[in-house]
């Protein structure tokens, strides 16, 4: 079902409206406006420091806990503001997952790695309810074949491809609505990459994933939908078969092309 | 050979050269800093090492009945009021028949440590049936002996130089002569406290007091340092007030330590009235002065632990105590462990701050609680270097060695900590 770019509706899940964000005095993004539809994957792409990453961390308000940045406009999803005052920060990052750029499991065992989240937040009533959740999230991230003899092993002890695939696992172990991916496959080979993107090609069926990717040919192969960024602004939005193939604008297809980035 | 070839392989020699002089110039410093460490250790060490071992006297000590139970009652009571300098006294006399006056027959008394008295009595009390007996004893000898005993060379002095005079060198000779005299392990050193005469006096009266000061300091600043550390850290705002109170920790750490002295003085003593030359009033200055250095090292391994695992435990909707509790402070544990023995083992060496609060009295009794008059290590080496009296040189040494002891095993410790427990990730 990848790439067929077809025309069927889908619902929106998330609605950014004109979102700035500043770090102190600098602005890093500029009004930025566009959706994301539910259970599609949609790439942010661009060259680095062109704001993708400081708009993915809007997403689940990862740049509260940066003291000089400031998010203004709003961030629906499931068309309620993010940003609205009795909106819980801790909650939304229940619902909205992510997985970082550089694997980082926690230096604990490979089971309470995936089931801290459950933990903290009190899903499972017992202890075989907690193992339950870990097993099927391991599974669903394709990890469980390869460490289910050592789930008491610490998670730094795998691969950076395996660490990876640890991290969704953990983040998906808190069953969220979304999942964020910074660069996941930065630091990983192509075996690994090829890897986490057939999982993440699984995961669709059930989540609504935002991706940041260097990779041109990630964003092609993975993403129904892609946003070209560029200095703080949102260029072109569209499907990833209309963006790669006619892109409208000639920033984009410069960067698409390898001329900028 | 192209042109810049030349000139940076002109310029190599030189960059090659300071880089050598640099080497020699930190390698000076080093060997002189070691050959100084040597000079002091092996000092201390020569000094103190005869306050290990004390001289004992060859004598047949007879348990006199008329003496010790002159009514044959056979009571505790009886026993302890006998006076077994007389025993003594005798025994000598026995030895010595010759003496007779009676301030020579003092003189020669004067050779036992009082201490063997004690000893005398604590025998009969174990087993009565050694009353009327007679039984050849080492007892400990006066602190003058001893000194003498350990520098053999002093019977060459003139009369008037030397510690004893002329009949008591012949004395002493005669026992020294006829194998009368040994070294013996001074086990009174590391069991009983301070005392006026020095074959008598002991460290352990001060090390329980040092143990009991350190104990309360550890007590009361590492969960307030950690706590104030991880709420400065983690959860305080960054803003003018919280860079102002960074700026006054870090102050704090550089305060001498005799002001935190003056401040007990002032406000634990005169104002609380809590007892005065208690471990429990220098355990609150020391924990004090030992807040800072805990501070600032719990911040610095907070600082250390990787932002990518806070992240990845606020990601998935941890709270950001369960961030710190979870993950960070665990992570951070090793350095403020290594940080907190260090801020431990300088109390322990810190001298100033409980000259303030009175625990540099004179304390005969070994302490039992937080609550007893005590003195500490360092102020124990402090009183007795400031004894005039011979003897105890070699205690102050021998109390440095034991002092340079824990504090090498403390910071062994924080090594060790630090070595077995830090992650790699």
């Amino acid at each position: 079902m990848k790439k067929s770019g077809n025309l069927m509706s889908s619902k929106i899940k998330i609605s950014s409206k004109d979102v700035s964000v500043f770090y102190s005095q600098n602005k890093a993004l500029n009004n930025i406006t566009f959706d994301i539809d539910e259970k599609k994957v949609t790439s942010l792409i661009g060259p680095s420091g062109c704001g993708k990453s400081t708009f993915l961390r809007c997403l689940n308000r990862m740049n509260d806990t940066i003291d000089i940045c400031k998010v203004k406009g709003k961030v629906l999803i499931d068309n309620e503001d993010i940003y609205a005052p009795n909106v819980d920060p801790v909650l939304l990052r229940a619902r909205v997952g992510m997985v970082f750029q550089k694997p980082n499991p926690f230096p604990k065992s490979i089971f309470d790695n995936v089931a801290y989240g459950p933990s903290i937040h009190g899903l499972a009533s017992s202890k075989d309810e907690l193992e339950n959740i870990v097993l099927t999230s391991l599974q669903r991230a394709g990890l469980y074949k390869e460490v289910k003899n050592r789930l008491s092993e610490t998670g730094t002890s795998l691969s950076g491809g395996q660490q990876q695939r640890l991290c969704i696992a953990r983040a998906i172990a808190v069953s969220p609505e979304i999942i964020l991916m910074d660069e996941p496959c930065s630091a990983l080979d192509p075996i690994a990459t090829a890897i986490v993107e057939e999982l993440i090609d699984e995961l669709v069926k059930n989540y609504t994933i935002v991706i940041v990717t260097h990779s041109m040919q990630q964003a092609a192969r993975v993403s129904q939908n892609t946003a070209f960024f560029h200095m703080g602004n949102l260029i072109e939005f569209g499907s990833t078969q209309k963006i790669f193939s006619t892109p409208q604008f000639k920033q984009t297809q410069d960067y698409i092309t390898g001329k900028i980035g | 050979m192209n042109k810049n070839t030349q000139i940076i392989k002109s310029s190599l020699l030189k960059r090659k050269r300071s880089e050598k002089y640099f080497k020699y110039f930190g390698l000076t410093g080093i060997i002189a800093a070691l050959l100084f460490l040597t000079i002091i250790i092996t000092s201390i060490f020569t000094t103190g090492k005869k306050a290990f071992k004390q001289t004992a006297i060859k004598l047949e000590i007879f348990f006199d009945p008329k003496i010790i139970d002159p009514e044959n009652k056979g009571t505790e009571e009886t026993y302890k009021s006998a006076n077994y300098k007389i025993v003594i006294k005798n025994a000598l006399l026995n030895y010595f028949p010759s003496v007779n006056k009676r301030i020579d027959i003092r003189d020669l008394t004067n050779f036992i440590s009082s201490s063997e008295e004690e000893r005398l009595l604590e025998m009969i009390l174990k087993d009565n049936t050694l009353i009327g007996t007679t039984k050849e004893l080492w007892l400990t000898a006066s602190s003058t002996i001893d000194v003498i005993h350990k520098n053999l060379e002093m019977l060459n002095i003139t009369e008037k130089d030397r510690l004893i005079d002329n009949k008591e060198k012949k004395w002493f000779t005669k026992l020294l002569d006829d194998e009368k005299l040994k070294f013996q392990f001074n086990k009174t050193f590391f069991t009983s406290a301070d005392s006026t005469e020095p074959e008598q006096a002991g460290i352990w009266g001060s090390a329980m007091g040092s143990f009991f000061t350190v104990l309360v300091t550890l007590i009361l600043s590492f969960p307030i340092a950690v706590a104030a550390g991880v709420f400065l850290e983690e959860l305080a705002p960054k803003n003018k007030f919280t860079d102002f109170l960074e700026v006054n920790i870090n102050n704090l750490a550089a305060v001498p330590s005799i002001i935190f002295g003056l401040l007990g003085l002032a406000i634990f003593l005169n104002v609380m009235h809590l007892p005065r030359s208690a471990p429990i009033v220098g355990g609150l200055v020391l924990a004090l002065m030992t807040l800072p250095t805990i501070i600032i090292a719990t911040r610095a391994s907070l600082k250390a632990v990787p932002p990518s695992i806070r992240e990845a435990a606020i990601g998935l909707g941890a709270t950001k105590l369960q961030t710190v509790t979870h993950h960070v402070l665990p992570l951070s544990f090793p350095g403020i462990l290594t940080g907190t023995i260090i801020g431990m083992s300088q109390a322990l060496g810190e001298t100033a701050p409980l000259l303030m609060i009175g625990m540099v009295a004179f304390i005969v009794d070994v302490p039992g609680s937080f609550l007893d008059a005590s003195t500490a290590l360092p102020v124990q080496i402090y009183l007795w270097k400031s004894t005039a009296a011979r003897g105890f040189v070699e205690l102050a040494a021998a109390g440095v060695l034991i002092l340079l002891t824990f504090l090498i095993l403390m910071n062994s410790f924080a090594v060790y900590i630090r070595k077995k427990y830090e992650k790699k990730w």
